[in-house]
């Protein structure tokens, strides 16, 4: 059914709260800093109140705007925030590889690279990893299905550098 | 045959019925591509680690903010107050000083241009999404109080008026008139209108030394203590959409920003000063660099690699011509005395620039 731009979605609340985790935890993937991934969920949350995007689509649209806006938002204030990351953070365990340990040094060193990639790049690297298949990575940046693997792995390929750098000095 | 490329590898770590079945019968018989195939799947986990965030989030308080927000606007921090709640939350957000500058330039080029920004990222989410302009793109006054006291002095409400006549009535501007819709442009537009936001800037070395973590480069004599009033706005839009709310054509007209340095010093000793500060990006700073005081540049807070500019001639005036490099959004931005006037849609250049040429 088409509808006109309304003030206020009915079915906001219910999206909000189905989806708010998972977009501040991807805002958090690109930013480092929870408080800024919250503010960034926020705005999204706003955007998508004003939008008329379906219900059923909203996960995938939340999640490509949080990355936009957060990729966005670490490229205006890097420096700032890699400063922040430095005096803020201890080491940090990733829930899912238990003996890897990236220390707050290493994870801002990251957000660095992060913001100085091609935009495109860092955005198909941060929705693969917030779960986006090839094909969804594809068709959010219009890029060829083909070429997100080597986009992908481009991108991790120079993150990993910054992070070998701080973790095995010359 | 050949080892396949690095991206297909990539994908195998992910998704492994999305490789040819060839490529995996190769892989699984090659020593090397096994080998750069754990390579990839260590790099990707350790990548996917280093990305990785920890913590609970509380949604119930995180609602409790967002519907408070929306429904009733938050009293103005004593700082800074962004002109609608679409922009409220990033007041805390951007209170940093690259993102101060940066929110200067956008004061400097105004509505059109800076709202390109912002557009994009939702505009590319669905391929064809939103060219939106709401009435907080219309006026803007930046971010400064990191370098000093920030005082807003005038900040009416933007809104969504009825009819153009009501528009004009609020801010004394007209309306462009379209003369011509492109095609797939229909029906009747809604009209935003924007009185003018002004505010004084105070600059503080204490201020911007702390904000920039930092020992400051010497400040100009006379710069600490100084102010400069910050003007932007009126402002009036149209906006045509799709059935669904899509935006298709915006066509918006505001009051060139201005500054005025009250305190003996020259807005480009600001400027400069700015400039030579360590948090600006290089990219941003080029744009300053472009800046002048009669607003007679467009400087462009654009990201390049969404974006490319062109130049055109729109009835004797320089415009500047915004294409997104998939080529579904354009924009066309121009001043004339004073008054800056932009045009943009889910359209081509070629499409906008007859109706930039053809307004009344």
């Amino acid at each position: 059914m088409p509808r006109g731009r309304v003030d206020v979605r009915t079915d906001l609340e219910e999206v909000f709260r189905g989806n708010y985790a998972r977009v501040v935890a991807v805002a958090a993937r690109v930013l480092g800093s929870r408080d800024q991934a919250e503010d960034v969920a926020q705005d999204v949350f706003l955007s998508f109140g004003r939008s008329s995007v379906p219900a059923g689509e909203a996960g995938g649209w939340l999640t490509v705007a949080a990355t936009h806006t957060a990729l966005n938002l670490l490229r205006s204030g890097r420096r700032r925030s890699a400063r922040e990351e430095i005096a803020g953070d201890g080491p940090a365990v990733a829930p899912d590889v238990a003996d890897l340990v990236i220390t707050g040094e290493e994870r801002s060193s990251v957000r660095a690279a992060l913001a100085r990639l091609p935009h495109k790049q860092a955005a198909a690297l941060v929705l693969r990893h917030s779960g986006f298949s090839y094909a969804e990575v594809a068709a959010a940046l219009d890029l060829s299905p083909g070429s997100v693997g080597t986009t992908v792995r481009r991108a991790e390929s120079v993150l990993l550098k910054e992070l070998n750098r701080h973790a095995s000095p010359e | 045959m050949r080892h396949p490329s690095e991206g297909v590898l990539r994908r195998l770590v992910d998704e492994p019925a999305g490789v040819p079945d060839d490529d995996r019968a190769h892989i699984a018989s090659c020593p090397a591509c096994l080998r750069a195939l754990e390579t990839a799947r260590a790099d990707a986990q350790l990548v996917g680690s280093a990305l990785g965030t920890s913590g609970e989030v509380d949604t119930d308080a995180a609602w409790a903010r967002f519907s408070a927000a929306a429904a009733a606007p938050a009293p103005a921090p004593a700082a800074f107050r962004p002109a609608a709640p679409g922009r409220r939350r990033w007041a805390t957000a951007v209170r940093r000083p690259a993102v101060a500058a940066l929110s200067a330039v956008v004061l400097l080029t105004g509505a059109g241009v800076a709202a390109a920004n912002d557009w994009l990222p939702i505009f590319q989410t669905e391929g064809v999404e939103p060219v939106e302009i709401t009435s907080t793109d219309l006026v803007q006054v930046p971010d400064l109080s990191a370098y000093g006291e920030l005082q807003i002095i005038e900040e009416p409400e933007p809104e969504q008026v009825a009819d153009a006549a009501t528009a004009r009535e609020r801010t004394g501007l007209d309306v462009p008139e379209v003369g011509e819709l492109p095609e797939g442009v229909t029906g009747d537009p809604t009209y935003q209108a924007a009185g003018v936001v002004s505010a004084t800037f105070t600059f503080s070395a204490e201020k911007a030394a702390a904000a920039e973590g930092a020992d400051l480069p010497p400040v100009p004599a006379g710069l600490d203590g100084s102010s400069l009033r910050l003007q932007a706005g009126p402002g009036v839009a149209a906006m045509w959409a799709q059935p669904t709310g899509v935006p298709t054509l915006v066509v918006a007209r505001v009051g060139a920003p201005t500054v005025d340095a009250s305190g003996g010093v020259e807005f480009e000793t600001v400027r400069d000063y700015l400039l030579s500060l360590p948090g600006l990006p290089p990219q941003l700073a080029e744009q300053l660099e472009d800046l002048s005081e009669d607003g007679g540049t467009l400087p462009l807070p654009v990201p390049a690699d969404l974006v490319t500019t062109s130049e055109a001639d729109v009835d004797g005036n320089d415009a500047t011509v915004l294409t997104s490099r998939n080529g579904l959004f354009a924009g066309v931005v121009w001043v004339e005395d004073g008054v800056m006037t932009g045009v943009a849609g889910t359209l081509s250049a070629d499409e906008l620039l007859p109706v930039a040429r053809g307004l009344r």
